[in-house]
């Protein structure tokens, strides 16, 4: 499975019901009242427990988070710093 | 949309009459009660909402409790009651730590804190605050656990949706039990519950439902904070409580309304909050407030995520019906 479709379906399963039809991998999650503020935490936590990965404060920005597009990239970004002796939690 | 920096000012003589009548009527028709309670927080809006009380019904028919536990800030206290004197209303302190104990155990919230941060140590004074520089950078509502350990140093933890959602619930059990002790008040004496909820809190959803929410009445929630600073320049209200930042007070280390929840600084929150709502253009609310039209973008998305994820404060119950009421 793809980093864009392990991403879409943690979205759809936890934030839309199971319900992912009108749901573009553009879309803003905020704009779109699709994750509110506190719902942000809960895509931090599956990213960092998905993926392996430590999320720092600075990088909890809207460039980074608020679509389906904008959480690959950052995560493929993520994924790509990491040493390569350190093992790495694909989806 | 004429937007300017006067749009906010309001006639206070006007509005305290506006605002009496509404009380007295609610007393006298609504309710049918003998008077009014209101919890004094040493904060801004209880001390005006206990003012406008006294204007509407009279001072013998208005009580102040003030409610504080084993970790609010002493000063909220002598501010009450220094402002309780000075309207000559009947007072009591009633002191809601062994209330607070009997929901969830101080001790068992310590134990929680001491997993995030292992320092902690029962009496360490602690808060949770949120990035306050909303305007200057785009960054996501999250909070930091932030604990002064017994050597002074400042220790923090960013907290996940179940961490924060732990110590949430810790505090706002504080805020309901303030409920409990004017309603037990209220009942006894038939008096009605005044809640202290401005419309900056209102409408973004600072308040605890069945908590600070959990009144007879609403008077102030038309009214912007800056607009309830107007009121109590007009009622008198004591200097201390006119010149202290705005604060929860529900952590033992002192933490203003800005770091916990608005993120935006009060002489520009209550501005962008009112072109939000009245759909003032980006660009003529950034002129008039002298910031970029990023950060008004910044400001009207937070207020927009704010609004729609406590939409379920500002109604009673949802049933098959709609809503409760």
């Amino acid at each position: 499975m793809s980093n864009i479709e392990t991403i879409r379906g943690f979205v759809v399963e936890n934030f839309l019901f199971g319900d992912g039809e009108q749901l573009t991998d553009d879309m803003s999650f905020l704009e779109n009242g699709i994750i509110d503020s506190t719902g942000i935490l809960e895509v931090i936590s599956f990213l960092e427990e998905t993926y392996g990965i430590s999320i720092q404060d600075d990088e909890l920005v809207p460039e980074n988070l608020d679509s389906i597009n904008n959480i690959a990239v950052f995560v493929e970004n993520k994924l790509a710093l990491v040493p390569d002796s350190q093992e790495r939690h694909v989806g | 949309m004429q937007f300017n920096l006067d749009v906010l000012k309001i006639n206070c003589a006007e509005e305290t009459k506006r605002v009496t009548q509404f009380v007295t009527e609610q007393v006298a028709k609504g309710y049918r009660r003998k008077g009014v309670v209101v919890g004094l927080s040493g904060g801004i809006d209880s001390a005006v909402m206990c003012a406008l009380a006294v204007e509407a019904v009279g001072k013998d028919k208005v009580v102040g409790l003030i409610l504080p536990e084993r970790e609010s800030n002493p000063v909220s206290s002598q501010y009450a009651v220094s402002h309780a004197k000075e309207l000559g209303i009947e007072f009591r302190e009633i002191d809601i730590t062994p209330t607070v104990d009997s929901v969830a155990s101080y001790s068992q919230r310590d134990e929680f804190i001491r997993k995030l941060i292992p320092g902690y140590t029962p009496g360490c004074k602690y808060n949770i605050t949120l990035p306050t520089d909303l305007l200057d950078r785009a960054s996501f509502n999250f909070y930091v656990l932030q604990v002064k350990l017994p050597d002074g140093t400042l220790e923090k933890k960013r907290l996940n949706l179940e961490e924060f959602r732990t110590i949430t619930s810790f505090a706002n059990i504080k805020i309901r039990s303030r409920m409990i002790h004017l309603y037990a008040e209220a009942e006894r004496r038939n008096l009605i519950v005044a809640g202290t909820t401005n419309r900056t809190e209102f409408i973004l959803g600072d308040f605890c439902k069945y908590g600070d929410g959990g009144t007879d009445i609403e008077a102030l929630a038309h009214l912007y904070k800056n607009q309830i600073y107007q009121l109590a320049d007009h009622l008198a209200v004591v200097s201390e409580i006119i010149d202290r930042a705005p604060s929860p007070d529900t952590f033992s280390l002192p933490v203003n309304d800005q770091e916990f929840f608005f993120r935006i600084p009060f002489d520009k929150l209550d501005f962008l909050l009112y072109a939000w709502e009245h759909q003032v253009p980006v660009e003529q609310t950034s002129k008039v407030l002298d910031i970029s039209d990023e950060a008004v973008k910044r400001a009207f998305k937070d207020f927009a995520s704010k609004n729609h994820a406590t939409a379920h404060l500002r109604v009673p119950a949802y049933s098959l019906d709609g809503d409760v009421s």
